[in-house]
């Protein structure tokens, strides 16, 4: 992205996590918009099958999290590693057999999610400590001040396409809008925290329950109608955010594939394009241009 | 003699105090710094009919929060109490006041109990409350409508009619489901659905607590969620808030097919809920 930003004056910040295991409670069961019952996997662990780039929905799972899932054992630490970490960022696996593997984070979802190379992450399971390099946060978009930046590593903002244009708006490439109609959890929300889930992408059921995204993939860079997402989540009318799309399938009725927020602001500081590509995959964030 | 089926729960539940983290302030949806007031606990000074919007609070509802400490026992008071129950005070000054179940919110939390006046000024955090739950499992009143959240005849005394299998509702506005925030997919027996209302929109202006209200396109059976073409109907039991995502709080207590519904936006003529309706309910309830 061409734009005038202080990412000379961010900071790093080295953060360490564990991979997380998947949890549930010995009821097992959820519930799907049409009521009935599944059980199935997606939270937690190191989830393999899905990567950026791959259909963020279709797949027998609920809030599908691809790769690794990583968290802290302390409360404080582990809300440093959340809101500090951002997407684009590298991440090294410094224990079991997967040590000195790395990849990157493509966002936030209660956990730090990781994708990395698959015959890497086959190696990797819970309890498996990494390393963040964390830095993003902070981030300003000097020509842009209504333009509020978060979970967004220089990295990331490099690769983008767009920048600012001669009538001094943001260009931002999309693959996808997202109605707010199809903001479900997540509302309301620190949107340095987590991700919102989006309705509307139940891939097989019913037309009364879709708004269209079940094509969404994971990796996408969307662009989220009526959403202030500057100082938490928020349905506003003529403002609009970016988010790159962190999660996957989801069978919970009011959730689905979530984006990480990276961009809001007022509607008409952007220029929105549509583009195919407008994809994490696309951008080519390998690790190694990330600072270790 | 109420429907029959149902049960009935004595629960033991505490009156709160509300809680502010370390950090005393919250950010507002502008990004601005304030401290909240009337997030939980016993709030003097607000009742049912007042505007949502006229108080500077966080959530304030009218009346007493009520909560259990053990985490399960607290998810079982929210997810059983229902609009209408009769709550007895069981300690303290206010001890033998009865009070009158109006909502809960929050993540299986609190519960929000309306009282007299001089009965909520002599309660202390703390104090005891005996809770009688009874109306989940309640019968659906009309095809694919599910009800819950409301003691037996409370849908009466919302003034919800049925008749020829479709639920007639006069509700002070309808809003969208892309206004719901903060309780969108959460369990509704458990959780309120803020919407996220201001005071410069003319459609909701006019929000006064106890109002019913109804929400386009929100399936709530269960969790809530977009669903075209469907309807749900709920009480305003809390206020407005400053925060991004939040606002003045809709506890559910029917949802289905919109075809199912006859509703009636009844704007500035609409009488919502009463402090002496529900009491003189919760009263004669046995």
């Amino acid at each position: 992205m061409k734009v005038d930003s202080n990412v000379a004056q961010l900071l790093t910040q080295v953060l360490t996590g564990e991979v997380w295991p998947p949890l549930a409670d010995r009821h097992g069961y959820r519930v799907d918009p049409d009521g009935r019952a599944f059980f199935l996997p997606g939270m937690g662990g190191v989830t393999l099958d899905v990567h950026v780039g791959d259909a963020a929905t279709g797949h027998a799972g609920d809030h599908v999290e691809p790769g690794l899932s990583v968290r802290h054992r302390e409360t404080g630490a582990n809300y440093a590693l959340q809101y500090l970490t951002c997407v684009g960022n590298r991440v090294e696996v410094t224990s079991g057999p997967a040590a000195g593997a790395a990849g990157f984070v493509i966002g936030q979802h209660a956990y730090v999610l990781v994708d990395m190379d698959p015959d890497d992450m086959r190696n990797v399971t819970a309890g498996d400590q990494v390393r963040i390099i964390a830095r993003g946060q902070g981030l300003r978009l000097a020509l842009h001040p209504d333009i509020v930046a978060k979970n967004m590593s220089p990295t990331l903002l490099s690769a983008m396409p767009g920048g600012t244009t001669a009538d001094g708006r943001l260009e931002v490439h999309v693959s996808a809008i997202i109605p707010p109609e199809a903001v479900g959890a997540g509302a309301g929300m620190a949107s340095e925290y987590a991700n919102t889930d989006l309705m509307g992408a139940y891939a097989g059921l019913g037309t009364d329950l879709s708004l269209g995204l079940e094509g969404l993939r994971v990796g996408d860079v969307v662009a989220l109608d009526h959403q202030d997402h500057r100082f938490g989540r928020g349905f506003r009318e003529g403002w609009t955010t970016i988010g790159i799309i962190s999660t996957a399938s989801c069978m919970l009725y009011g959730h689905g594939p979530g984006p990480s927020s990276i961009l809001s602001g007022p509607s008409g500081a952007f220029q929105i394009v549509i583009d195919h590509d407008a994809n994490l995959k696309s951008f080519h964030l390998d690790q190694s241009r990330e600072q270790s | 003699m109420s429907d029959p089926r149902l049960v009935s729960v004595n629960l033991l539940a505490y009156v709160d105090q509300g809680e502010v983290g370390t950090d005393p302030y919250r950010i507002d949806r502008d990004g601005s710094p304030y401290v909240a007031v009337g997030d939980g606990g016993v709030v003097l000074g607000l009742r049912l009919g007042d505007s949502v919007f006229d108080h500077a609070g966080d959530h304030a509802a009218p009346g007493a929060c009520l909560v259990h400490p053990s985490g399960d026992a607290g998810h079982a008071l929210v997810g059983l109490a229902c609009l209408g129950n009769r709550v007895v005070v069981r300690s303290g000054a206010a001890t033998g006041s009865i009070g009158a179940v109006l909502g809960k919110r929050g993540g299986g939390q609190r519960v929000i109990a309306v009282f007299a006046p001089d009965d909520l000024a002599r309660l202390r955090p703390g104090d005891q409350v005996a809770l009688t739950s009874r109306g989940q499992g309640g019968p659906s009143p009309a095809p694919g409508v599910v009800q819950m959240n409301v003691a037996p005849g409370a849908l009466e005394v919302l003034g919800l009619e049925v008749s020829n299998e479709r639920i007639a509702a006069g509700v002070r506005t309808t809003m969208a489901s892309r206004q719901v925030g903060n309780g969108i997919g959460r369990p509704t027996t458990m959780w309120d659905v803020d919407v996220q209302v201001v005071a410069s929109d003319p459609a909701t202006a006019g929000l006064r607590l106890g109002d019913l209200v109804a929400i386009a396109d929100l399936d709530a059976r269960t969790n809530a969620g977009f669903r075209r073409g469907w309807m749900s109907v709920g009480v305003v039991v809390h206020g407005a808030s400053p925060q991004p995502g939040h606002g003045p709080g809709v506890t559910v207590v029917l949802s289905g097919p919109a075809t199912s519904f006859s509703v009636h936006d009844e704007g500035e003529s609409h009488h919502g809920l009463t402090e002496e309706t529900l009491l003189s309910m919760a009263g004669s309830e046995d």
